[in-house]
């Protein structure tokens, strides 16, 4: 642990007294626990020292250490990183060579047990692990070195969460997500990329109660993960009434219509995007106009491929087969009523703007 | 003659690895590895030309 507490670093950076009560009270929401612990969790983040956090990179993008640098509540970027010491982060940590391989080795040894790993990236098996080297070491056995001194373990993004793209058929380096490799508990935040405010709630939740938050069978945290996106999409009511986008640019798409006709996969998809969002709660992929991938979904390269084609699901045309290939059952028998009701709805639906009137 | 080795190479996205090889306090030869391969080139064969861009802009998040 560094000696500062989170809120006397928050302090320093200037953060006022509200802006930090904001940030509680934020925290407290995403998480969705009710307002009476906020003064729980602004006592913790005012008393306790900031956990360290050895930041690791595999086969990855790094597009989700851009989506937490580029976080912002309460009104600055930096904040998550003043929640947590980063001790070791590649993409911005000053030494390199040498100095970044003894600055990781000083940390795993001096506060063993005592730092979170954070892991970014899927971990290569094929050919004894051979595709992914940082300074002469193997991913796999960084993972495992750094792994087993962690007091808690945390995949962020879809590929360090269930091997994400570079696992994705035909998977040429055999890419594994970090629970994979070290077994026991590991949060996976997932995600193409993982929501910052995610992250930064289950860190907060982990000061405060000294626990990680409660998670589903996929490890991902309820809170984030626990609700469909399709049960909570905006563009739903136009699901309900058998309005669909039908063409890309066509009139339904001008008026925000439901994408599911476009391959929008968010009946199968588990996150907090509708609510949470992005870039400062501007904006999320549906709402800019673009189906859901359900990135958040173990196997999504494969399982919800291809992405601009309507989910299989439709009662009679396999959908069970399609049930047993997604491995999500629920998710499955949502997709087989949603494409039922799609139907229906499309072949009763009343008039309103149709493609026709494109031209006006 | 000195060889040095920068690895990892911080700063940047990917995986990086620098050998230079030090004569008389010059660098006379010198050779860069990205040491790491996840072949999404190889992913995207046989895949519908529209989503390869849901793809290829993930070889590089930043």
């Amino acid at each position: 642990m560094s000696e500062e507490s989170i809120y006397e670093s928050l302090l320093r950076k200037g953060v006022s007294r509200r802006d930090f009560l904001k940030f509680c009270s934020t925290s407290a929401m995403i998480l969705g626990l009710s307002s009476s612990t906020v003064p729980k969790i602004a006592e913790a983040l005012e008393k306790k020292e900031r956990p360290s956090v050895v930041w690791l990179h595999f086969s990855e993008c790094t597009g989700d250490s851009e989506s937490v640098l580029r976080a912002s509540k309460p009104s600055i970027a930096q904040v998550i990183l003043d929640i947590v010491s980063l001790e070791y982060h590649e993409t911005i940590m000053a030494p390199s060579g040498h100095a970044a391989e003894k600055s990781l080795k000083d940390i795993i040894t001096k506060k063993k047990g005592k730092y979170i790993a954070v892991y970014e990236g899927a971990v290569p098996t094929a050919d004894g692990g051979v595709y992914c080297f940082i300074g002469g070491h193997k991913a796999i056995d960084i993972c495992k070195e750094v792994g087993s001194g962690a007091m808690a373990n945390i995949a962020v993004g879809n590929c360090a969460c269930f091997g994400g793209i570079p696992a994705a058929n035909p998977n040429p380096t055999k890419c594994v997500g970090i629970k994979d490799i070290l077994g026991g508990t590991v949060v996976n935040l997932a995600g193409c990329p993982m929501n910052a405010e995610n992250f930064t709630a289950v860190v907060v939740h982990f000061v405060t109660f000294g626990t990680l938050p409660a998670l589903d069978k996929h490890g991902r945290p309820l809170f984030a993960y626990g609700k469909c996106i399709h049960n909570n999409c905006e563009r739903r009511p136009h699901f309900d009434q058998g309005q669909f986008v039908r063409q890309w640019g066509d009139m339904g798409h001008r008026l925000g219509w439901c994408l599911y006709e476009m391959g929008c996969k968010g009946p199968m998809a588990y996150q907090n995007c509708p609510t949470i969002r992005w870039n400062e709660g501007t904006s999320w992929p549906v709402q800019a106009g673009h189906p859901c991938i359900a990135c958040a979904s173990p196997n999504n390269w494969d399982d919800a491929y291809p992405f601009y084609k309507r989910m299989e699901g439709v009662p009679g045309v396999g959908w069970q087969a399609n049930a047993d290939k997604v491995g999500l059952g629920i998710a499955a028998a949502t997709a087989a009523a949603v494409a039922a009701h799609g139907i229906i709805r499309a072949a009763t639906r009343g008039k309103g703007p149709s493609d026709k009137e494109e031209g006006h | 003659m000195a060889k040095l080795v920068v690895d990892p190479v911080t700063r940047i996205e990917g995986h990086m690895r620098v050998e230079a090889k030090v004569e008389g306090g010059k660098i006379v030869d010198a050779w860069v590895s990205g040491t790491m391969w996840r072949g999404i080139e190889t992913i995207l064969k046989g895949r519908d030309p529209r989503d390869a861009w849901l793809f290829v802009s993930r070889v590089c998040g930043v």
